[in-house]
């Protein structure tokens, strides 16, 4: 079993006990019963790790240096976990070989008692094989913005790629899938190592044409989605090509159209939605028939299939896309949405596009990935402006897992509606402050993707 | 320590190297990779990790050089190096298994192989490693600036809510329900299943529908071939049949080659009935110049029933023209000939009769059964009974059985005439009960009559030779199942004569 999978299966198990613990008394059957599987278990994790640790950082726990990953898979109890952690300001809890099954019932009856309580009945009874380790929340939320430089890097050379692999394809010459797939890998491990880091670079629009950051940022939308139910690193490679080639057919359509910024006619909107079908040529061209090449075209074509069996091209009402192509139809609809273009010259606010995808469930986008969607970017997406009740405004830098509409914030206007560098604000934790309503950040000349990039 | 590592690495460089000599299942390798596995572990259960670093010829820990290797065809720290792999890193818990995998892949000799993808697809637990991208340029992160522009931004929100009816009070509440969270696990474990190919074919197809691009078509013709190989004649057969619609390509052509069809015979014998039925849909789309081929190809099957599958099929590519066939009823190979003259039968083309012909007397019994098929196919039934006095008694059995097959009323004198005569009590067994079967087939009321007679005939020599008479046609008067029938049966059953009275216990019993 890999560390990822030791990992989960403690967390699950340590969960069932705190919960046994919190209904019933500690000689419980049923709380006897879980301490014994949970004790079973971390023990044959101990013959193999000498300590295991777990670390709360940066909204994230990790398991003996794993990042055990949000998937909708286990996800009830690591946020139990994790919130429980940051509750008690908890930033390590090391368990060490020795340990016994009173020792585990002991801790995990004074684990559910508030901060205060806990503190004082952790330095009280003697816990010869579980350590912990406190950090502050000043100490976490000032490390939010720093240690990204490696994912920004990853991100503007997945840029490149895109650009390179469109401009190549656009023009008959011949793409690197190397290079695709290489991106595409470093893409996933950023994933892995700070999804909510690598959501925020999708903050980031019209870097460069619309149809190249477009494209990438629905690759990375579609990744952190793939990834936050559950599928594994081979499926999300497929998934990432697709989601960057889902636009490919855009290369043969005349930019005059894809720019104009009147109303198109019908003859214009139906060359446009030849895309879909120009996208398949594309592929096919560049990737041939393996299974990477097929999967993408494939999404290629049913990228603006609905739910309810309507969209483009045309198909039978019984044809339904594959789960590639549904995920990339809510990724494409969000980042369009909150795109500025140039017959849209104001884009959507992040939380008024995502209730968009929430009100055109089961219709146009499958319901329960547009669930999962919302669960990922909160109900203030990464990048939203907020005026608080102070007068101030914060920028959204991170979802709170266990809290989607309270976010961790950066305030960058202060009450005089000056630009400031302004503090790091954790609005689950903050007491006082509320939040008024979204706001255009655009409104005071700000590009909410300077504080990520 | 600085030995220790020193003779990890040893190891693990002596491992691929055997690995690349031998290949990873050979025991001269599992006899490198056994050890190199025992040392690294020693290792990780005192240190928490091995941390090796990679440069163009050297493998380094700790910033000293522990191996160094500068011929680049053999170096494995140059091959890891190219790939852009700068440092590999082992943590406790490392797997024997997944050891190996990692000493396949990095073990690899192709130019074209990118080990660092490859070891990246393989997801390792307890084995980490960094790769440089071969662009490691400083790139400019300067966001564009947005201009403070006179909008008004509140209104533009209410735009949207208003044009879009969005309901802010609305909530949306993200937790899934139980049923679609397993609905989803469902449909994720769905997608890990998914075949590509079909679905891929389905869009093509899909597209061919309103467009015909010349690389839609070819990705489609070169699919036809991966399913063609795949023994996927489902998709195959799709395929071919969408490319209908585009007459400048033939799919089918590339298969309709000797090498190609005889390839097909290890499919032929397949277990799979699915596929073999398959196979057969497939093939109505090969053309009357594949003919030759499959006739050779159907030497080869080793099931009857597959043959006539085949052979049906074959009738139906050849659309009514026998030109095909006929060369090969000068094959010196009776399997071959054989096989020409059934399919001339089912075609029931009009001069089979006289191409038979000269084959009547041909030496190979097994030739002439297949021409009493094919004459029975025919409808020409009076040929048929020219072969009851062929030497062979297979053939006279083939011919008896067709004859009670097709009910020829004709030829009933003549089988009586046979039955009575003093020889057919030389006949065996077996034929004896087609003469009757055939009799009973062929004959009118009087049949009845006519077995009764030879049931109670009565003898006064060569009793016990007679059994076998009575008793033929105490079966073959149960098989006619008639009122009378049963009554004569019953009434031989009371009769002295143990012999009748036997035979007809017996086909009553049997009945």
């Amino acid at each position: 079993m890999s560390i990822y999978e030791s990992g989960k299966n403690m967390t699950s198990l340590y969960y069932a006990l705190i919960k046994a613990v919190q209904v019933y008394d500690l000689n419980n059957d049923v709380v006897q019963r879980a301490a014994k599987k949970f004790f079973s278990y971390i023990n044959s994790l101990l013959n193999i790790y000498s300590r295991i640790i777990l670390v709360r950082y940066r909204d994230y726990i990790f398991f003996n240096k794993q990042r055990l990953r949000f998937e909708i898979d286990g996800y009830a109890s690591l946020q139990f976990i994790h919130d429980k952690l940051k509750k008690l300001n908890i930033k390590s809890l090391i368990f060490s070989s020795g340990i016994d099954k009173n020792e585990i019932v002991t801790f995990t009856s004074i684990f559910k008692e508030e901060k205060e309580t806990f503190l004082k009945q952790f330095s009280e009874k003697k816990f010869n094989h579980i350590n912990i380790e406190f950090s502050t929340t000043e100490e976490e939320l000032s490390d939010y913005l720093h240690d990204g430089e490696q994912i920004k890097r990853t991100y503007f050379r997945a840029l490149k790629t895109t650009k390179d692999l469109m401009h190549n394809l656009g023009t008959g010459q011949p793409v690197d899938i190397r290079s695709s797939k290489r991106v595409i890998y470093n893409l996933i491990d950023a994933l892995f190592q700070d999804e909510f880091g690598l959501l925020a670079l999708t903050t980031l629009k019209n870097f460069d044409e619309y149809t190249y950051n477009h494209s990438l940022n629905v690759g990375i939308l579609s990744l952190t989605l793939g990834q936050r139910i559950g599928l594994d690193k081979k499926n999300l490679v497929k998934l990432g090509i697709s989601g960057i080639l889902h636009d490919i057919g855009k290369v043969i359509i005349p930019k005059a159209l894809i720019y104009k910024s009147q109303r198109l006619t019908d003859e214009e909107w139906n060359t446009l939605k030849q895309h879909s079908y120009y996208g398949v040529k594309q592929i096919l061209k560049a990737y041939g028939l393996d299974e990477l090449g097929l999967i993408s075209m494939i999404v290629a074509y049913e990228h603006h299939w609905n739910y309810d069996g309507s969209g483009y091209p045309a198909h039978r009402q019984n044809q339904k896309p594959i789960l590639f192509s549904k995920i990339v139809r809510i990724c494409d609809s969000y980042d369009a949405m909150t795109t500025p273009r140039t017959y849209v010259p104001i884009p959507y606010l992040p939380h008024l596009a995502l209730k968009v995808l929430w009100k055109r469930r089961n219709t146009f986008f499958d319901p329960i990935l547009v669930k999962v969607f919302t669960q990922l970017l909160g109900q203030y997406p990464i990048g939203s402006c907020l005026e608080l009740s102070n007068g101030e405004i914060g920028l959204v830098i991170r979802q709170n897992q266990s809290n989607s509409d309270l976010p961790i914030i950066k305030i960058v206007i202060n009450k005089d509606k000056e630009k400031i560098d302004g503090i790091i604000i954790d609005l689950s934790v903050q007491n006082g402050l509320k939040i008024v309503r979204p706001i255009y950040l655009q409104k005071y000349g700000i590009n909410p993707a300077s504080y990520f990039v | 320590m600085e030995n220790d590592l020193i003779d990890i690495v040893k190891s693990l460089v002596k491992t691929v190297k055997a690995i690349q000599m031998y290949g990873i299942n050979h025991p001269s390798a599992k006899n490198f990779c056994v050890p190199f596995y025992k040392k690294l572990t020693d290792f990780l259960k005192n240190n928490p990790e091995l941390d090796l670093q990679i440069e163009q010829f050297f493998i380094l820990h700790a910033d000293e050089i522990i191996h160094e290797e500068k011929e680049k065809e053999s170096s494995i720290a140059f091959r890891l190096f190219r790939n852009g792999i700068r440092n590999i890193n082992f943590t406790e818990g490392l797997s024997f298994d997944e050891l190996l995998l990692f000493l396949e892949t990095i073990s690899q000799f192709s130019r074209e192989q990118d080990i660092a993808l490859n070891l990246w697809e393989h997801d390792f637990t307890h084995i980490n490693f960094y790769v440089v991208e071969e662009e490691e340029q400083i790139l400019d992160y300067k966001i564009p600036e947005i201009p403070v522009k006179n909008i008004d931004y509140d209104a533009n929100i209410n735009e949207i809510i208003n044009k879009e009816k969005i309901d802010l009070n609305a909530i949306m509440n993200p937790d899934l329900a139980f049923e679609e969270f397993n609905d989803l696990k469902t449909e994720i474990s769905n997608t890990k299943k998914l075949l590509v190919v079909p679905l891929g074919i389905t869009t093509l197809i899909n597209i061919l529908k309103t467009n015909k691009p010349r690389e839609v078509i070819e990705s489609l013709n070169e699919l036809v071939t991966q399913c063609v190989d795949n023994n996927d004649f489902y998709n195959a057969r799709r395929i071919v049949y969408a490319l209908k619609q585009c007459p400048d390509i033939n799919p089918i052509e590339k298969f309709e080659n000797e090498t190609t069809i005889i390839g097909f015979q290890n499919m032929i014998n397949t277990s799979s009935k699915d596929i073999f039925d398959e196979f057969i849909s497939f093939i109505r789309f090969f053309s009357k110049e594949s003919i030759p081929h499959f006739i050779n190809l159907m030497v080869r099957i080793k099931r009857k029933n597959r043959l006539l599958s085949l052979r049906s099929r074959i009738i139906n590519i050849a659309r009514n023209d026998p030109t095909h066939f006929l060369k090969y009823l000068d094959s010196k190979d009776a399997a071959i000939l054989i096989n020409a003259m059934a399919l001339l039968g089912l075609m029931k083309f009009k001069d089979t009769l006289s191409l038979l012909q000269p084959l009547m007397f041909h030496s190979n019994p097994l030739v002439r059964i297949e021409i009493i098929t094919a004459l029975e196919n025919i409808g020409q039934i009076a040929k048929i009974a020219e072969f009851l006095d062929d030497g062979n008694s297979d053939v006279r059995l083939k011919a008896l059985q067709a004859l009670t097959k097709i009910r020829y009323p004709k030829i009933y004198d003549n089988l009586l005439r046979r039955i009575k005569s003093k020889d057919f009590r030389d006949f065996e067994f077996t034929e004896q009960k087609e003469y009757f079967n055939c009799l009973v087939a062929s004959g009118g009321k009087e049949v009845i009559k006519h077995l009764k007679k030879i049931l109670f005939k009565w003898l006064f020599f060569g009793r016990k030779k007679y059994t076998i008479m009575r008793k033929l046609a105490a079966l073959a008067l149960v098989n006619i199942n008639s009122k009378e029938t049963r009554e004569i049966l019953l009434h031989g059953v009371k009769k002295r004569d143990k012999n009748i009275k036997s035979a007809c216990t017996m086909a009553l019993k049997q009945k």
